[in-house]
Protein backbone atom coordinates (compact mmCIF):
# COMPACT_ATOMS: atom_id res chain seq x y z
CA UNK A 1 0.00 0.00 0.00
CA UNK A 2 1.53 3.23 -1.13
CA UNK A 3 1.44 6.24 0.96
CA UNK A 4 -1.44 8.66 -0.30
CA UNK A 5 -5.12 8.00 -0.50
CA UNK A 6 -6.38 5.12 1.08
CA UNK A 7 -9.13 4.77 -1.49
CA UNK A 8 -9.07 5.98 -5.51
CA UNK A 9 -12.31 7.85 -6.49
CA UNK A 10 -14.17 4.50 -7.37
CA UNK A 11 -13.56 2.85 -4.25
CA UNK A 12 -14.67 6.45 -2.29
CA UNK A 13 -17.70 6.59 -4.31
CA UNK A 14 -19.06 2.73 -3.31
CA UNK A 15 -18.56 3.68 0.59
CA UNK A 16 -20.63 6.90 0.05
CA UNK A 17 -23.33 5.07 -1.61
CA UNK A 18 -23.31 2.52 1.13
CA UNK A 19 -23.78 4.92 3.89
CA UNK A 20 -26.29 7.25 1.69
CA UNK A 21 -28.16 3.82 1.30
CA UNK A 22 -28.16 2.99 5.16
CA UNK A 23 -29.69 6.83 5.59
CA UNK A 24 -32.07 6.58 3.25
CA UNK A 25 -33.31 3.13 3.80
CA UNK A 26 -33.11 2.86 7.72
CA UNK A 27 -32.75 6.06 8.59
CA UNK A 28 -29.61 5.23 10.10
CA UNK A 29 -26.61 7.56 10.09
CA UNK A 30 -23.56 5.90 10.05
CA UNK A 31 -19.77 7.18 9.52
CA UNK A 32 -17.23 5.40 8.81
CA UNK A 33 -13.85 5.78 9.99
CA UNK A 34 -10.29 4.26 7.93
CA UNK A 35 -7.04 4.64 9.56
CA UNK A 36 -5.16 3.82 12.50
CA UNK A 37 -6.75 2.74 15.83
CA UNK A 38 -3.49 3.88 18.91
CA UNK A 39 -3.57 2.05 21.60
CA UNK A 40 -6.53 0.29 22.60
CA UNK A 41 -8.37 -0.44 19.53
CA UNK A 42 -12.22 -0.21 21.61
CA UNK A 43 -11.01 2.95 23.44
CA UNK A 44 -10.06 4.15 20.73
CA UNK A 45 -13.20 3.77 18.86
CA UNK A 46 -15.23 5.01 21.60
CA UNK A 47 -13.17 8.37 21.90
CA UNK A 48 -14.01 8.80 17.66
CA UNK A 49 -17.49 8.22 18.61
CA UNK A 50 -17.65 10.49 21.15
CA UNK A 51 -16.13 13.31 18.63
CA UNK A 52 -19.49 12.57 16.47
CA UNK A 53 -21.01 15.22 18.62
CA UNK A 54 -24.49 15.73 18.87
CA UNK A 55 -25.70 13.03 16.94
CA UNK A 56 -23.61 10.86 18.34
CA UNK A 57 -25.73 8.51 20.25
CA UNK A 58 -28.35 8.08 17.08
CA UNK A 59 -24.93 6.83 15.03
CA UNK A 60 -23.02 3.79 14.07
CA UNK A 61 -19.45 4.24 14.03
CA UNK A 62 -17.26 2.17 11.84
CA UNK A 63 -13.65 1.67 12.57
CA UNK A 64 -11.13 -0.02 10.51
CA UNK A 65 -7.81 0.14 11.17
CA UNK A 66 -6.43 -1.66 8.16
CA UNK A 67 -2.81 -2.37 9.67
CA UNK A 68 -3.75 -3.48 13.01
CA UNK A 69 -6.26 -5.86 11.01
CA UNK A 70 -9.03 -4.44 13.64
CA UNK A 71 -12.65 -3.30 13.32
CA UNK A 72 -14.80 -2.27 15.77
CA UNK A 73 -18.33 -0.98 15.30
CA UNK A 74 -19.75 1.31 18.32
CA UNK A 75 -23.62 2.04 18.72
CA UNK A 76 -24.63 4.73 20.21
CA UNK A 77 -27.08 4.87 23.74
CA UNK A 78 -29.52 5.52 20.89
CA UNK A 79 -29.10 3.96 18.01
CA UNK A 80 -28.15 0.74 20.31
CA UNK A 81 -32.13 -0.08 21.13
CA UNK A 82 -32.43 -0.52 17.27
CA UNK A 83 -29.45 -2.17 16.38
CA UNK A 84 -28.30 -4.58 18.76
CA UNK A 85 -25.14 -6.25 19.25
CA UNK A 86 -25.49 -9.46 17.50
CA UNK A 87 -26.47 -7.29 13.80
CA UNK A 88 -23.30 -5.17 14.72
CA UNK A 89 -21.03 -8.67 15.16
CA UNK A 90 -23.00 -10.22 11.95
CA UNK A 91 -21.66 -6.99 10.21
CA UNK A 92 -18.42 -7.05 11.60
CA UNK A 93 -17.75 -10.19 10.36
CA UNK A 94 -19.29 -9.58 6.90
CA UNK A 95 -16.22 -6.90 6.76
CA UNK A 96 -13.65 -8.96 8.02
CA UNK A 97 -14.27 -11.56 5.88
CA UNK A 98 -13.71 -9.37 2.80
CA UNK A 99 -10.96 -7.69 4.16
CA UNK A 100 -8.83 -11.05 4.39
CA UNK A 101 -9.84 -11.01 0.59
CA UNK A 102 -8.00 -7.35 0.41
CA UNK A 103 -11.75 -5.72 -0.45
CA UNK A 104 -11.38 -2.85 2.09
CA UNK A 105 -14.31 -0.90 0.31
CA UNK A 106 -16.36 -3.07 -0.79
CA UNK A 107 -15.87 -4.52 2.97
CA UNK A 108 -16.97 -2.02 4.05
CA UNK A 109 -20.07 -1.03 1.67
CA UNK A 110 -21.23 -4.57 2.56
CA UNK A 111 -20.93 -4.05 6.21
CA UNK A 112 -22.77 -0.73 6.40
CA UNK A 113 -25.69 -1.88 4.31
CA UNK A 114 -25.42 -5.11 6.59
CA UNK A 115 -26.00 -2.32 9.44
CA UNK A 116 -28.84 -0.91 8.08
CA UNK A 117 -30.55 -4.15 7.18
CA UNK A 118 -30.81 -5.13 10.87
CA UNK A 119 -31.38 -1.36 12.08
CA UNK A 120 -35.20 -1.60 12.94
CA UNK A 121 -36.44 1.71 11.28
CA UNK A 122 -38.85 3.74 13.67
CA UNK A 123 -42.14 3.56 12.73
CA UNK A 124 -43.09 6.80 10.83
CA UNK A 125 -45.95 8.74 12.65
CA UNK A 126 -48.86 10.28 11.04
CA UNK A 127 -48.03 9.52 7.43
CA UNK A 128 -50.41 6.51 7.14
CA UNK A 129 -53.37 6.86 4.92
CA UNK A 130 -56.55 5.22 6.74
CA UNK A 131 -58.64 3.21 4.31
CA UNK B 1 -15.18 -46.71 -73.73
CA UNK B 2 -16.99 -45.78 -70.35
CA UNK B 3 -16.84 -42.94 -67.86
CA UNK B 4 -15.54 -45.20 -65.60
CA UNK B 5 -12.73 -46.42 -67.75
CA UNK B 6 -11.95 -42.73 -69.05
CA UNK B 7 -11.34 -41.50 -65.00
CA UNK B 8 -9.35 -44.30 -64.62
CA UNK B 9 -6.61 -43.59 -67.35
CA UNK B 10 -6.68 -40.19 -66.27
CA UNK B 11 -5.87 -41.18 -62.91
CA UNK B 12 -2.74 -43.26 -63.85
CA UNK B 13 -2.00 -40.54 -65.98
CA UNK B 14 -1.54 -37.86 -63.80
CA UNK B 15 0.10 -40.28 -61.68
CA UNK B 16 2.84 -41.20 -64.06
CA UNK B 17 3.35 -37.44 -64.65
CA UNK B 18 4.27 -36.59 -60.79
CA UNK B 19 6.66 -39.18 -60.68
CA UNK B 20 8.48 -38.04 -63.80
CA UNK B 21 8.50 -34.45 -62.09
CA UNK B 22 9.80 -35.17 -59.04
CA UNK B 23 12.61 -37.20 -61.08
CA UNK B 24 13.45 -34.13 -63.01
CA UNK B 25 13.55 -31.76 -60.61
CA UNK B 26 15.51 -33.67 -58.04
CA UNK B 27 18.04 -34.92 -60.67
CA UNK B 28 21.94 -32.79 -60.61
CA UNK B 29 21.62 -31.05 -63.71
CA UNK B 30 18.29 -28.95 -62.41
CA UNK B 31 20.37 -28.27 -59.02
CA UNK B 32 23.10 -26.78 -60.90
CA UNK B 33 20.53 -24.11 -63.05
CA UNK B 34 18.03 -23.48 -60.17
CA UNK B 35 19.62 -23.09 -56.27
CA UNK B 36 17.65 -24.11 -54.02
CA UNK B 37 15.79 -21.04 -51.89
CA UNK B 38 18.44 -19.92 -49.21
CA UNK B 39 21.56 -20.99 -51.02
CA UNK B 40 22.27 -17.95 -51.79
CA UNK B 41 22.59 -15.96 -48.32
CA UNK B 42 22.53 -12.33 -49.74
CA UNK B 43 23.94 -9.44 -48.18
CA UNK B 44 24.21 -9.82 -44.04
CA UNK B 45 22.46 -7.76 -41.74
CA UNK B 46 24.23 -4.60 -40.30
CA UNK B 47 24.83 -4.26 -36.35
CA UNK B 48 22.08 -2.05 -36.06
CA UNK B 49 19.86 -4.36 -37.96
CA UNK B 50 20.59 -7.48 -35.75
CA UNK B 51 20.13 -5.58 -32.48
CA UNK B 52 17.16 -4.64 -33.77
CA UNK B 53 15.87 -7.80 -34.69
CA UNK B 54 17.11 -9.89 -32.13
CA UNK B 55 17.64 -7.38 -28.95
CA UNK B 56 15.04 -5.14 -29.71
CA UNK B 57 11.78 -6.89 -30.51
CA UNK B 58 11.97 -8.99 -27.84
CA UNK B 59 12.71 -6.05 -25.15
CA UNK B 60 9.60 -4.81 -27.32
CA UNK B 61 7.56 -7.64 -26.59
CA UNK B 62 8.61 -7.94 -22.88
CA UNK B 63 7.70 -4.65 -22.16
CA UNK B 64 4.33 -4.63 -23.70
CA UNK B 65 3.37 -7.82 -22.26
CA UNK B 66 4.48 -6.52 -19.09
CA UNK B 67 2.50 -3.28 -19.38
CA UNK B 68 -0.56 -5.40 -20.55
CA UNK B 69 -0.38 -7.14 -17.00
CA UNK B 70 0.06 -4.50 -15.18
CA UNK B 71 -2.44 -2.04 -16.79
CA UNK B 72 -5.71 -3.39 -14.83
CA UNK B 73 -4.24 -3.04 -11.12
CA UNK B 74 -2.75 0.56 -12.23
CA UNK B 75 -5.84 1.44 -13.15
CA UNK B 76 -7.70 0.31 -10.43
CA UNK B 77 -5.79 1.98 -7.98
CA UNK B 78 -3.71 1.20 -4.83
CA UNK B 79 -5.10 -2.06 -3.21
CA UNK B 80 -4.95 -3.10 0.09
CA UNK B 81 -3.07 -5.83 1.43
CA UNK B 82 -3.87 -7.92 4.62
CA UNK B 83 -0.57 -7.81 6.01
CA UNK B 84 1.54 -5.52 4.25
CA UNK B 85 0.75 -2.89 6.80
CA UNK B 86 -0.82 0.77 5.93
CA UNK B 87 -0.14 4.23 5.76
CA UNK B 88 -2.08 5.83 4.11
CA UNK B 89 -4.04 9.01 5.57
CA UNK B 90 -6.71 8.74 7.75
CA UNK B 91 -10.28 8.73 5.92
CA UNK B 92 -13.56 9.90 8.19
CA UNK B 93 -16.79 9.49 6.09
CA UNK B 94 -19.55 11.13 7.36
CA UNK B 95 -17.33 12.56 10.10
CA UNK B 96 -16.58 15.67 12.30
CA UNK B 97 -16.00 18.67 10.27
CA UNK B 98 -12.50 19.41 12.08
CA UNK B 99 -11.87 15.96 13.10
CA UNK B 100 -8.52 16.77 14.56
CA UNK B 101 -9.69 19.28 17.34
CA UNK B 102 -13.34 17.25 17.53
CA UNK B 103 -11.22 13.85 18.55
CA UNK B 104 -8.81 16.26 20.81
CA UNK B 105 -12.10 17.11 23.37
CA UNK B 106 -14.30 14.36 22.84
CA UNK B 107 -15.11 12.17 25.98
CA UNK B 108 -15.72 7.96 24.78
CA UNK B 109 -18.65 7.05 24.41
CA UNK B 110 -20.33 5.57 27.41
CA UNK B 111 -23.70 3.23 27.30
CA UNK B 112 -23.15 2.52 23.56
CA UNK B 113 -22.88 -1.34 22.08
CA UNK B 114 -21.08 -2.84 19.37
CA UNK B 115 -18.76 -5.44 18.25
CA UNK B 116 -15.19 -5.91 17.71
CA UNK B 117 -13.55 -8.04 14.92
CA UNK B 118 -9.93 -8.54 13.56
CA UNK B 119 -9.08 -10.81 10.53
Amino acid sequence: MPAGDAFSARQQDEVVRAIRLAQQQSQLPVSVYVGTLEGDSRAAALTLHGALGEGAARTVLVAVDPGARRVEVVTGPEVRRRLDDRAAGLAAMTMTSAFQGGDLAGGIASGVLSLAEHAHVPPSLHTDTPE
Amino acid sequence: MTARHLRRGLAGGTVALVLLATQALASPAFAATHPDDGSDSGPGLSVLQTILIFVGIPAGLFVLIALLVTAPSIARGPRYRPGLGWWAAPVWFNGPDDADSAVRSASATAGGGGASARW
